[in-house]
């Protein structure tokens, strides 16, 4: 029996420092204090700021002083919609995954939530936060925030349920011998298997944010014009006034943010998330982050955790595992349980009853001759996201290849495509849609580029991670046996990277399909810019407040991009994960 | 064979003339002709194996490597598969069983038992089983009187699959786990075992039936239990301590009671120093002591282990397994019953004091007995052999009445004298120069005066010593009573004297004498010997053991050989008259 290595072993078995902080230690604890007193400011400024009246339309200060306060607010409504998110993601999830009747329809549920395009839910969740709160800048404010949590929400809820639904049987057995309570379950079992996924879906989810938090911060509803504080009003406003100074200044500020949010937070969670990835071996190569290091060795936290953390999660599990041993295990549902979720129930059908029967008598007003539109306009932005699928697939599968097989060029290829992927395209629409004015396009072509931005991300990234993955083995034998180029594409890399390039192009399928809600449609300059397709009609239904037509080119969007995702995709799907599967 | 034999035998092989070959093979001992036949090409060896005669061919597989015994089995049609399979020698079988892959094992093992069992076994109901398969031996008394652990009563498991259709994985069967024993489930994988495990532990519900947990029904206790996993079943994020400590986390036990008796778990099974270590940056076998250690540190009364040698590679098995005998031979845990469900027969064997063989399609008990053979266990030694054999035979004929090797309760050392290579005259010559220097000598002065090298005197006087003619003490040998008897005696009483101490003293001449002697044609092939022998020498050394014991019989009027049958026959009677 070999022994582990024993440099790994202390590395990874890591523990806070002990003893108080000592007096080197105190410098480096400076801008951990720094940081908990801005946090503190910033409560302050946040608490006025929402309680404050309600002034819908906020006149932007194109001066780069102003920056700062509108980064922050944009950076709050995200941090806020996402830890909502992440609240409903564990519920959902953890409901879905346990309880057979709520997942007969949970998980369909999900599926079809995940195709609506957010934007369609901007007017009627904008209105009715306003009248929920209708003095208050805090209405318009948590309209901002449910638009972006809707847009983030579905693909972790999903990546938290389908983790649950994956841990080894043998492991659940283990837990459940040992008569784990459902907390100790949660924390040593549910949360650490699934919390890899987790955090990928949470910079997806973020970035993903952005973009939506781009397009709803300034927007018109019918007669009344909403604008908020924000980087993104910022940068329309700008690029309406033809100001390149303040484009330049908002674009500067709103990279500085990504960066910093990627250093500062996915970076140290991703390497601090490494325990918990599911393998048997070790990887070679371990993500490490400088500002991970730095927190650990902080004194100052190291003696708060000890002092609070980890007394109150001894605490915790104590109460918990004695509250499990005094509860005897009870065979079956008890009758009051029953009724709850009979109830429950009862009150969901009744809701979602009446919802469908208003909506038919909304959709019963809808002429014969706009129903032609609508299908017009599905079809036509049908086409254009196919095209942008195409041209996207065309450059980034041999792009992402390069990348992906040679490790020299990924090193400084990949973070460079992470931060241009992860700048949202709709901060960049009226930048680029004002380029392609002045060059005499129209916004036909210009839609195309605008969801390409938007989109090809998704299949660079999954391209590259396919290649990655192609083992060496078997590029070893491509030039063993001398294959040729063709050969060599022909036969490995395009089947070793399909499966990745089919998730690649669902994601940004979904991706484009709601983008065009933005994309074929534009106010700037006071003019609107606008071309024929499904998104246009989504888009100018809300500007006029026109329900009927948006609700139902909102149903259309949803169901062809749902029967585009059982038809197609799902195939396909199948299909990469059964043939062209790399087992080795 | 020399290169001219060689080139005869090539010439044979490239002519097809197979019978010939075969002849040419069976001169030779099975791992020279193995060696001969594995130089051909893989189709002619093929072809070839396909047709050699079952003896031999059932001689011969052992000897190849095991990838390529499946191979050449495969050439045979079923039913003589089956019958060379039960020809081999019954360790290389067994060692051809266990070194199967797991997927090969449960093909042959089906195709070995398909064309006469199954089909009458899914006719017959298990109560019409011959009672001696269903159930060799009933649990002995002592058991009975004992109160059991975990009593199963009529347990069956159902699934019903999605389409309505229900599948019966496990039949209803009683079933129950008595403190003090190592029990082993041993079944094909598939066969429901692992279910049985489930609900045995509490962990699956049966569909109908109960289980008992000290008398009482499961549902209403808590049963102190403990499962080992297969695939370990650790948290990887947690480190070994964390792990060890969960189950009692669990149970509220406060931090620092946790830490110790985990700790106290941890080194029981031999992993202090690594308890801040991860799971993954341990190996396969240190992973599986994390898996015991965890199981222990709840002090189960009955330690439920589900394959838990069979993701690990052959040596760090072994070694944990005569870990975990050695803990539980030592009262080091505190478990009063191992249940250990395994498909691999010479494990089971190995560890258990009880062997329960379950069947498939669904899962019933085929065969439930007691292994009465003293730990440690050796699993050259014959009783060991027996026992494999028995369960391979339940396992493969699902219908066949076997009686259970029937071994004495201390079985008595099987061991056979190794014969020193020394002719009988050499050792009359011995004891006459003893007389000569007054009935003892110095073992070097012996050399001298014999002008022999002492390498070369040692095997006669060690054989003067076995037969009782002499001692050797200190380098001194010196004559013994029946020593001087032999040198007085005349030629024919030399030879009577010889057979006598030969069939006394000597346990090979003992058998031989008793198969003679109870034989109605008082003859014996060699080749038994041979068998016999090949378990505890290395080939060459039977060779000249039975070359030895040929030339002692024979000159002692024992027996006589004949080369061309390769038999032992007793002497016709009028010549043992003349030689007494």
């Amino acid at each position: 029996m070999s022994a582990p290595e024993h440099k790994t072993v202390r590395s990874l078995g890591w523990s806070w420092p002990s003893g108080l902080p000592a007096g080197r230690s105190l410098l480096t604890d400076i801008p951990i204090f720094a940081a908990g007193l801005a946090l503190f400011y910033s409560v302050l400024v946040m608490a006025r700021y929402w309680t404050g009246p309600l002034t819908p339309q906020v006149q932007i200060d194109l001066r780069p002083q102003a920056l700062p306060v509108y980064a922050f607010y944009s950076v709050l409504r995200i941090g806020i919609a996402y830890l909502l998110s992440l609240g409903f993601t564990l519920v959902y999830g953890y409901i879905a995954a346990y309880n057979r009747t709520a997942e007969r329809f949970m998980v369909p549920l999900l599926d079809i939530l995940q195709s609506i395009p957010v934007l369609s839910f901007l007017p009627g969740v904008m209105l009715a936060m306003v009248s929920l709160f209708p003095r208050r800048q805090l209405g318009v404010e948590l309209g901002a925030i449910l638009l972006i949590f809707t847009g983030q929400v579905w693909n972790m809820a999903f990546s938290f349920y389908t983790s649950l639904k994956n841990i080894p049987n043998e492991m659940r057995e283990a837990a459940e011998l040992y008569r784990f309570n459902w907390w100790q379950r949660f924390t040593q079992m549910e949360l650490p298997y699934s919390i890899i996924g987790l955090i990928w879906n949470s910079i997806m989810s973020v970035a993903g944010g952005w973009f939506f938090l781009m397009a709803c911060e300034m927007f018109v509803l019918g007669n009344r014009d909403f604008r908020l504080p924000g980087l993104g009003s910022y940068l329309q406003v700008a690029s309406g006034a033809g100001d390149t100074r303040a484009i330049l200044w908002g674009l500067a500020v709103m990279l500085a943010i990504i960066v910093l949010t990627d250093q500062l937070v996915w970076r140290p969670v991703i390497a601090w998330a490494e325990k918990f990835k599911f393998e048997t071996v070790e990887a070679a190569d371990v993500p490490r982050s400088p500002v991970l290091n730095f927190i650990r060795h902080s004194g100052v936290l190291g003696f708060l955790t000890r002092k609070t953390v980890l007394p109150v999660r001894e605490a915790m599990a104590m109460r918990f595992a004695r509250q499990h041993r005094e509860s005897r295990p009870v065979s079956g549902k008890t009758g009051w349980g029953k009724w709850m979720a009979f109830a429950t129930g009862g009150v969901a059908a009744v809701g979602v009853g009446y919802a469908i029967w208003r909506s038919m008598v909304l959709l019963s007003g809808l002429g014969h001759r706009e129903f032609k539109v609508l299908v017009i306009g599905g079809l036509v932005t049908f086409i254009r996201v196919m095209i942008t699928l195409l041209i996207g697939a065309l450059w980034t599968v041999p792009a992402g290849v390069a990348i992906g097989t040679r490790p020299r060029l990924a090193r400084f290829a990949q973070p460079l495509a992470q931060i241009a992927a992860s700048v949202p395209a709709t901060a960049l629409f009226p930048v680029v849609l004002l380029g392609l004015i002045r060059l005499g396009g129209g916004l036909g072509i210009g839609s195309i580029v605008l969801l390409l931005m938007g989109t090809q991300w998704y299949i660079l990234f999954n391209v590259i991670a396919g290649a990655t993955a192609i083992p060496t083995e078997l590029k070893e034998v491509c030039s063993l046996y001398r294959f040729s180029r063709i050969e060599r594409w022909r036969k490995l890399i395009l089947p070793a990277i399909f499966p990745y390039l089919i998730t690649g192009l669902v994601t940004a399928s979904g991706g484009a399909w709601n983008a065009s809600i933005i994309a074929e449609y534009f106010h700037l300059k006071g003019k609107i810019f606008s071309t024929a397709g499904l998104g246009a009609i989504i888009s100018q239904a809300t500007d006029d407040g026109n329900f009927t037509v948006l609700l139902a080119a909102t149903i259309l969007m949803a169901a062809i991009v749902v029967t585009i995702n059982r038809l197609v995709w799902r195939r396909m799907y199948t299909l990469a994960s059964t043939r062209f599967r790399l087992e080795m | 064979m020399s290169p001219m034999e060689t080139q005869h035998f090539r010439g044979l092989v490239a002519l097809k003339r197979w019978p010939e070959t075969a002849a040419v093979l069976s001169g030779m001992s099975p791992a020279d002709a193995v060696e001969y036949v594995s130089a051909l090409p893989d189709d002619q060896q093929q072809e070839l194996f396909r047709t050699l005669p079952v003896n031999l061919a059932a001689a011969l597989l052992g000897h190849f490597p095991y990838f390529h015994q499946y191979i050449l089995l495969h050439t045979r049609p079923p039913a003589e598969m089956r019958r060379i399979v039960d020809e081999m020698p019954p360790d290389e079988r067994m060692r051809f069983f266990d070194e199967l892959p797991e997927e090969a094992w449960l093909r042959i093992t089906e195709e070995l038992g398909e064309f006469d069992g199954s089909a009458a076994q899914r006719k017959t109901p298990a109560s019409d089983l011959p009672a001696t398969a269903a159930r060799a031996v009933a649990a002995p008394k002592a058991e009975a009187e004992t109160q059991p652990l975990i009593q199963a009563q009529g347990v069956e498991k159902v699934f019903v699959q999605p389409d309505g259709q229900k599948v019966q994985v496990v039949a209803p069967l009683d079933l129950s786990v008595y403190p003090g024993t190592i029990v082993a489930l041993l079944g094909a994988s598939g066969c429901g075992k692992s279910t049985l495990l489930r609900m045995l532990s509490g962990l699956a519900q049966p569909s109908s039936g109960t289980v008992l947990w000290h008398g009482r029904p499961l549902a209403e206790v808590t049963p102190s239990v403990a499962i080992v996993f297969q695939s370990f079943a650790l948290f990887p994020w947690l480190t070994v301590l964390d792990n060890v400590e969960a189950p009692l986390l669990a149970r509220g036990v406060n931090a620092r009671e946790r830490h110790r008796a985990a700790m106290r778990a941890i080194n029981t099974v031999g992993l202090k120093g690594f308890e801040t270590a991860y799971p993954k940056e341990l190996s396969g076998g240190m992973r599986q002591r994390v898996g015991f250690a965890r199981a222990l540190v709840v002090q189960p009364e009955v330690l439920f282990m589900d394959e838990p040698f069979s993701a690990l590679d052959v040596l760090t098995a072994e070694n944990l397994r005569s870990e975990l005998l050695e803990l539980w031979g030592t009262k080091k845990i505190d478990t009063k019953a191992i249940f250990i469900v395994t498909h691999n027969i010479e494990e089971a064997v190995l560890l258990a004091d009880r062997v329960i063989v379950l069947g498939r399609n669904p899962a019933r008990i085929r065969s439930d007995f007691h292994i009465a053979l003293p730990q440690p266990r050796d699993r050259k030694s014959p009783p060991f052999l027996l026992y494999v054999d028995f369960i391979y035979k339940v396992m493969t004929r699902p219908d066949g009445d076997f009686a259970l090797p029937a071994i004495k309760d201390a079985p008595p050392k099987t061991a056979y004298q190794l014969l020193p290579h020394a002719r009988p005259g050499g050792i009359a010559g011995l004891l006459d120069v003893l007389i000569d220097a007054g009935g003892e000598e110095d073992l070097y002065h012996l050399a001298e005066r014999l002008l022999m090298e002492v390498d070369d005197l040692l095997p006669i006087i060690e054989a003067a010593v076995l037969l009782g003619f002499a001692t050797l003490e200190q380098g001194d040998v010196k004559l013994t009573q029946d020593g001087k008897t032999f040198t007085e005696a005349g030629i024919a009483g030399q030879k009577t004297i010889f057979r006598q101490a030969a069939v006394t003293r000597i346990r090979l001449f003992q058998q031989i004498a008793n198969i003679l002697a109870s034989k109605s044609d008082h003859s014996i092939s060699l080749e038994l010997f041979r068998d016999v022998l090949d378990e505890h020498y290395p080939d060459i050394e039977v060779e000249r053991q039975l070359e030895t014991a040929l030339h002692w019989g024979r000159y002692c009027g024992m027996f006589s050989y004949d080369s061309e049958s390769d038999k032992l026959v007793l002497p016709h009677p009028a010549t043992v008259g003349e030689a007494s």
